[in-house]
């Protein structure tokens, strides 16, 4: 050991150069302004989720507003989804915060209602769940637990509404988990990933795609893993046919795995677009996908 | 006994996240330092390294699910920057047998802690990164099997073999 002592020594004795602090600091600002000025979009988006909150919020509190709204057509068709609850509950150790979304101004009242049920449903089930899982950890001494949910819209083109909802679990580690729904807005329909094709062979398609897409990230960025290579203990074998999906403004599918499905849990909730061209001959058309 | 408000403002965890790896960028700089100074050896290489981890670490910040993986996930970054760059700055030459002799040190020369050190540095990069880790950084096996990727008993086999090239003796548990 005497002489791993003496190389420890040498690596303590490392000089640290008096700029190194200020680089580390320039490079957390730097980290941090990089990132704002990449993603003008995100920024933009802020600014749109912002200004309809606000307008959410309008329509809440005034009737008389929501109504004036109503009257104008082209506002009355852009108020598409928005929070219609929102169960909060912080305590030292749980806190909970679900959002829930509604849709409006779908021309198909049945599927608009149908889904605002469902979310509804939903997220009071998953409070519920909560209330009882906290009632349990508190019989049982104390512990901590958070939930999460609520919503994002992934698209919103003129024919195509895709919603995506999360609800991440924390009790010492998380797990997120995600569900679509995408609206034909104009034929009013609520697509499945098996009504976009002819017949199943969608399913191998996809899965072998995504394999190889995996290998590459993997080769690529090293601190990108997922459990699918073969030799892993847990295989990802192929996606389910009803897997979550959505579809982008530009007509591509993206295909959602859930945290923990088929990656490390750092990996978090993984999507895959995958590429138009080589689902062509599965597709029944080319009304969604392009 | 538990309060239900409504339209409270959202939760962000997030910012929280990013406020406690800031934190730990900043209090462990000179650890960072060290760590990528001893593969490149030299300072301007060095500050380049930890400077682009840590670009690199809150551009990924996303990925780093629980908080308490964060040195681990953060040497990760950095052992791989390191390495990287040795890979992409390794000039090979290739040079006769007879120049060659030349530059060799005799063998016949006395073994001294100058060796020793010579020796770490010939390491590949990834011998070397265990030795650093485990006792100069003084990460558990476990940990050094999380930042490398490998399993514990790999590590373990791979760290013996290391240090019998090295000619370090080792006592019966230094290694758990």
């Amino acid at each position: 050991m005497k002489r791993l002592n003496k190389l420890k020594k040498e690596y303590d004795d490392i000089e640290i150069p008096p700029e190194l602090d200020n680089l580390v600091k320039d490079s957390i600002q730097g980290a941090k302004n990089a990132k704002k000025k990449r993603s003008p979009v995100r920024n933009w988006s802020i600014g749109v989720a912002a200004a309809a909150a606000l307008f959410v919020g309008s329509i809440n509190a005034s009737p008389t507003f929501a109504n004036s709204l109503a009257n104008i057509p082209v506002l009355g068709s852009i108020v598409q989804v928005f929070t219609i609850d929102t169960l909060t509950l912080e305590e030292e150790t749980y806190q909970a915060n679900m959002k829930t979304p509604a849709i409006d101004g779908l021309e198909n009242e049945g599927l608009q209602t149908a889904l605002n049920e469902k979310y509804i449903e939903e997220n009071k089930a998953l409070f519920t769940k909560f209330e009882e899982e906290i009632a349990r950890l508190e019989e049982a001494g104390s512990g901590h637990l958070g939930m999460d949910s609520g919503y994002e819209v992934k698209t919103d083109t003129e024919q195509i509404l895709s919603i995506a909802r999360y609800e991440t679990t924390t009790a010492g580690s998380s797990s997120t988990e995600m569900q679509y729904d995408t609206i034909d807005k104009q034929h009013n329909i609520l697509l499945t990933l098996p009504s976009l094709f002819k017949d199943d062979s969608y399913v191998e398609i996809i899965t072998t795609y995504i394999k190889q897409e995996m290998k590459r990230q993997m080769e690529e960025d090293e601190n990108t893993a997922y459990l699918a290579i073969e030799g892993a203990d847990i295989e990802f074998s192929s996606i389910q046919a009803n897997q979550d999906f959505y579809i982008t403004a530009d007509h591509t599918l993206v295909i959602s795995f859930d945290q923990y499905e088929v990656a490390p849990g750092y990996m978090g909730v993984v999507t895959f677009e995958i590429p138009s061209h080589i689902l062509q001959d599965a597709l029944v058309g080319d009304t969604y996908i392009q | 006994m538990f309060k239900i408000k409504e339209g409270e403002p959202f939760v962000m965890t997030k910012n929280k996240k990013i406020e406690q790896v800031e934190q730990f960028l900043i209090e462990n700089q000179n650890a960072h330092y060290r760590l990528a100074y001893s593969y490149v050896k030299n300072k301007e290489n060095a500050l380049d390294i930890v400077q682009d981890s840590i670009f690199k670490a809150l551009k990924s910040i996303h990925r780093l699910e629980e908080i308490k993986y964060l040195k681990t996930w953060f040497y990760r970054i950095l052992v791989n920057t390191s390495i990287d760059f040795i890979r992409k700055h390794q000039r090979v030459m290739v040079m006769d047998d007879e120049v060659l002799d030349g530059y060799l040190p005799q063998t016949e020369d006395e073994p001294t802690d100058i060796d020793l050190l010579d020796a770490l540095d010939t390491l590949p990069p990834d011998e070397k990164s265990l030795i650093i880790l485990r006792f100069f950084e003084d990460l558990k096996i476990d940990e050094v099997a999380a930042v490398l990727d490998e399993n514990s008993n790999t590590v373990k086999t791979r760290l013996y073999r290391t240090l019998k090239k090295l000619r370090i003796e080792i006592e019966k548990g230094d290694l758990e």
